[in-house]
């Protein structure tokens, strides 16, 4: 079904190929999990597979042979790649041209020209396996990442492709997600299509896969027949640099009670409150007619990590934006026991968001650091190795290298608060550690550290408790799927 | 479970609620409205086109965008108008010539929010290619309709960003403008980027922009809701040039 023969790829303007010499035949109703490093090549043997490359990267060199379902991908036409292949990107979210599940669903069919019939009877099938687990109803981008990547599994698949691509489906998702991620995936491979999953996490496949091929450096360093792989253990996984189980981390819950908190410490026990650190009390935010976050009191510990979570809606985000100043409230926010105006809160706290590159303002990584504030630049280029790039433009260096730039100017800026947004997005298990490390040495430099994160490997490395957050309109439980979050309209400027 | 957190009130929560307009209807609107209060003595159709955008937002729920539109439109008219009658100086008359400049770029850009907000790419694609629109000018449109929301976002997140690092403050952006014109525009541009990439190969891949003809699960075409709109929008041009002006 997916032939690579002798494949070398080099992108433009890259100064060593991404793939070398890479031999790889994938039978047709194969399941084949690809796995490695960050950089090892994986996601680029799926560009491969599906036209992208060359088609999309015209300045790049190309080597050898693909054929896809019969066709040459180098002589192909797009389109005609997209009519036999599936593709879901590790970012789903970024993938969806229309607003709902069931336009999206639609789409491809539309553009290939099915009958009008056929894209009905099509849609209708896959929108009734969705609406067990997904609200059809609800705008595309306020779904979980889970349910958005059920929508954009059924919507690579409506056509009927006969080889479907995965790019790190599980990065972001929490192990019960992990679950119905694994569910979908069995289906399709009892339906026969051919399954190609670039991926860091690998036990959730345990069962599934009929192949794993090890990449390093671009090229086939191992490869594991099913049986093979079931017998590995974590630890041998984790020799080649792999994740293995997802981790059930066992935090406590933080000091915090009222509707919106699910765990609460107070609940029928004395308060084990902390007034050194970062204080909520009376806190309620209210948006688009509805309450998105209500707190009679919260605290986060001076030099430690909260893990906030939640589902979509929760009022994690407005949290978020409430510390950081960003966002109005009633209540008050106090820090070391002192009340914090919202103002004197956006000169207090930092936020590293998931995409860094929307906080990187200067033309050199030097520039950036002596931007961020009057504190020790050089210790925190150093203490985070960045020394070497301090002349680099910031959007010339790598998505890790960037991050730990942000990291660098929060602790150039001596912020009290910090603020991590999904840091661990689709990273191997080297760079989780040293994600968890920069996270860890932010709070051991005495910073209050909020972790917004959904990557249970990552809470277990670096969390020392946990916030879990519900809709405060709702009950006692938050499985309702069609939580929902404050809207755009709803913003306040 | 999620997608990023600090995303999640850059969306609505529900799709977008359409009030079942002809896509076709729609862009003719923004075209008659923007060449209307653009072209020369267009003032006289901006409440006629304030009006429509207003009646518009009410029409698809979007409170917030009506709202805003009238307090814009009569933040504007209050220093373009108002003010300089009340204390004229050379100040207020600069302030009152931007003003009515910048009444007719919201009054066309508040019609033209309601065809962005409420018209999915497919949709705008398939009106297009009814009026036999040369494909790569349909798919630019489209694709531009798809992007307006992400450029949106993104700007949101990186003015948030600058709040943070105390680089949003007025007293900077009037002491360095192109400084903070650079700081505000590179991490959009270098965000937006990475996110259209995407976007964009999510989309050939699945057919879009291919030489195909394409089909549509739901067909525009013109309803009792398009003529009721026609009908409106006509009553409002018409009283623009029988009544008299307020805006002179």
């Amino acid at each position: 079904m997916i032939e690579l023969e002798g494949v070398s790829w080099t992108y433009p303007h890259a100064a060593q190929p991404s793939l070398r010499n890479l031999d790889l035949h994938i039978r047709p109703g194969e399941f084949v999990v690809l796995c490695g490093a960050s950089g090892s090549g994986k996601s680029t043997a799926l560009r491969l597979m599906n036209g992208l490359i060359p088609h999309f990267h015209e300045d790049g060199t190309l080597s050898g042979t693909v054929r896809v379902a019969g066709l040459t991908t180098a002589e192909a036409r797009l389109d005609e790649l997209g009519a036999v292949t599936g593709t879901v990107l590790q970012h789903p979210r970024r993938q969806f041209f229309t607003d709902t599940a069931e336009a999206e669903v639609a789409f491809a069919m539309e553009q290939f020209g099915f009958p009008p019939g056929d894209i009905r009877a099509r849609v209708d099938g896959a929108l009734s396996a969705l609406s067990a687990w997904v609200p059809l109803d609800q705008s595309l981008q306020r779904l979980s990442g889970g349910q958005q990547q059920q929508v954009a599994i059924a919507a690579a698949t409506a056509h009927g492709p006969r080889v479907l691509l995965l790019d790190e489906p599980s990065a972001n998702l929490s192990a019960d997600a992990v679950d119905r991620l694994r569910a979908v995936l069995g289906e399709l491979r009892a339906r026969g299509t051919t399954v190609v999953v670039a991926e860091h996490r690998l036990r959730y496949l345990q069962h599934l896969a009929d192949r794993i091929v090890v990449m390093r450096e671009g090229a086939i360093d191992t490869e594991w027949t099913a049986a093979e792989f079931n017998a590995l253990t974590d630890e041998a996984l984790a020799r080649e640099g792999l994740r293995g189980r997802v981790a059930v981390p066992v935090l406590k819950p933080a000091a915090a009670e009222g509707a919106s908190v699910v765990d609460s410490a107070l609940d029928g026990a004395p308060a084990q409150t902390d007034s050194s650190g970062l204080e909520l009390v009376g806190v309620k935010c209210r948006l688009g007619g509805r309450t998105v976050l209500d707190l009679d009191y919260a605290s986060f510990a001076a030099g430690a990590v909260t893990a906030v979570s939640g589902a979509n809606g929760a009022g994690k985000s407005t949290l978020a934006r409430i510390v950081a100043g960003l966002q109005r409230s009633t209540g008050q926010v106090r820090l070391g026991g002192k009340p914090l105006p919202r103002r004197a809160r956006q000169r207090t706290a930092a936020i590293v968001m998931q995409d860094v590159q929307r906080q990187l303002f200067t033309d050199s990584v030097r520039a950036e650091i002596d931007a961020a504030g009057d504190g020790d630049g050089e210790a925190a280029m150093s203490d985070l190795d960045l020394a070497q790039l301090a002349d680099r433009h910031p959007l010339s260096l790598s998505g890790g290298q960037q991050q730990r730039l942000v990291i660098a100017t929060v602790r150039a800026a001596a912020r009290r608060v910090v603020i991590f947004d999904e840091p661990s997005s689709g990273v191997d298990r080297r760079h989780l550690r040293s994600i968890a490390d920069q996270i860890r040495r932010t709070a051991a430099d005495g910073a209050v550290v909020l972790l917004i994160s959904h990557d249970d490997d990552l809470l277990d490395l670096a969390a020392d408790r946990r916030l879990t957050l519900r809709r405060p309109d709702r009950g006692p439980t938050n499985s309702d799927p069609t939580n929902s979050a404050p809207t755009n309209r709803d913003r306040t400027p | 479970m999620s997608a990023p957190a600090l995303a999640e009130v850059a969306a609505p929560a529900t799709a977008v609620r359409s009030p079942g307009l002809d896509p076709r209807t729609k862009a003719l609107l923004v075209i008659a409205a923007s060449a209307a209060v653009m072209g020369p003595g267009g003032l006289r159709f901006v409440p006629a086109a304030l009006a429509l955008a207003v009646g518009l937002a009410l029409w698809e729920r979007a409170w917030a965008r009506a709202a805003s539109l009238t307090a814009a439109a009569a933040a504007m008219w209050a220093v373009g108008w108002l003010l300089p009658e009340w204390w004229a100086n050379p100040v207020t008359a600069v302030a009152s010539l931007a003003c009515a400049y910048l009444i007719r770029f919201t009054a066309a850009a508040g019609v033209g929010m309601h065809l962005i907000a409420t018209t999915t790419p497919t949709a705008l694609g398939f009106a297009l290619r009814a009026w036999n629109t040369p494909r790569p000018v349909a798919v630019t449109l489209a694709v531009m309709l798809r992007f307006f929301p992400v450029v949106a976002a993104e700007a949101a997140a990186v003015l948030d960003a600058m709040r943070l690092r105390g680089l949003a403050g007025v007293g900077g952006f009037l002491r360095h403008p192109l400084l903070s014109v650079e700081r505000f525009t590179v991490p959009l541009i270098a965000a937006s980027l990475r996110a259209s990439e995407d976007l964009s190969a999510a989309a050939v891949l699945r057919g879009f922009g291919s030489p195909r003809t394409p089909t549509a699960l739901h067909p525009p075409r013109f309803g009792p809701a398009d003529a009721v709109l026609v009908l409106g929008t006509a009553a409002l041009a018409a009283a623009a040039l029988l009544l008299p002006q307020p805006l002179t």
